[in-house]
């Protein structure tokens, strides 16, 4: 597995820098509660996805001060479609979202999942923020909490982080 | 995706993929491989036992990597600030983000 096979000289030597920075914290363990057939799934990406009846992450704010980067979330329905929703991510071409939501949120292959019967049933919510933080403070100390509270509301037992 | 990134910093099980940024799961239409890697995963949650575990999912990417298309049609805001000042990427290399700058403004 080659964690830099797409990544420029450039890129990959700050993608190494943070490996380094990365703090040595015992790894955080939570068994599975019950059976994955019997679990509630809910998705994270991180590509800046938002419905289109709410606010896009900030990408002005981005161009305007390039060493930051917006750290909220958005709630995702399960039902959502490329239809219904926007990409704010300066970072990677947004138009394979655009085309197919499923590229980075698989929202239908989770139904079908859900339908076979491998999960218990995906989560009402799922969920977005914008990868693009050079500061994680403020999506660990707010966004994440939030997201939390919302999952422990629907009974969320696994969450699948899907970087893009 | 990065994987080692992902695994460093402390995700307590990691599903790694050799597949371009901003298409994790697979080319666009391709339900058939969208379903298998999400499928593949899902497995590796199941049967992952300690933490910090890193899965490989066996899937290889069609296209070589120099044809590859992932990146923005316009260089992200910090590339071009990089560009403009190149001696800015020491800073960013080291971590040394400016405090200033790393506020909402």
């Amino acid at each position: 597995m080659n964690s830099f096979k797409y990544l420029s000289p450039a890129s990959t030597r700050i993608t190494k820098s943070l490996i380094r920075q990365a703090p040595r914290d015992p790894v955080p363990w939570a068994p599975l509660r019950r059976p994955l057939h019997q679990a509630t799934v809910s998705l994270v990406s991180t590509a800046g996805i938002s419905m289109r009846g709410d606010p896009p992450f900030d990408a002005e704010g981005e161009r305007r001060n390039p060493w930051w980067g917006d750290p909220s979330y958005r709630v995702i329905p399960r039902t959502a479609t490329e239809c219904d929703i926007s990409v704010s991510h300066l970072h990677i071409e947004t138009a394979y979202i655009y085309d197919d939501l499923d590229v980075a949120l698989p929202l239908r292959r989770l139904a079908e999942l859900e339908a076979e019967g491998l999960i218990g049933r995906a989560a009402p919510s799922h969920y977005s923020f914008m990868g693009y933080l050079l500061d994680a403070t403020e999506l660990l100390e707010v966004s994440v909490p939030a997201i939390i509270e919302r999952m422990r509301r629907e009974g969320v037992d696994v969450a699948i982080f899907v970087p893009v | 995706m990065i994987p080692d990134l992902t695994a460093a910093w402390g995700a307590p099980r990691v599903a790694a993929i050799e597949f371009p940024f901003g298409r994790p799961l697979g080319q666009p239409h391709d339900v058939v491989t969208q379903r298998a890697v999400l499928r593949a995963t899902l497995e590796a949650l199941r049967d992952i036992g300690s933490p910090g575990t890193v899965v490989h999912l066996p899937f290889a990417w069609p296209e070589p990597p120099d044809r590859v298309h992932w990146h923005p049609k316009e260089p992200s805001p910090i590339a071009q600030l990089m560009g403009r000042d190149p001696s800015l990427f020491k800073r960013l290399v080291e971590g040394d983000i400016p405090t200033a700058a790393s506020k909402r403004n």
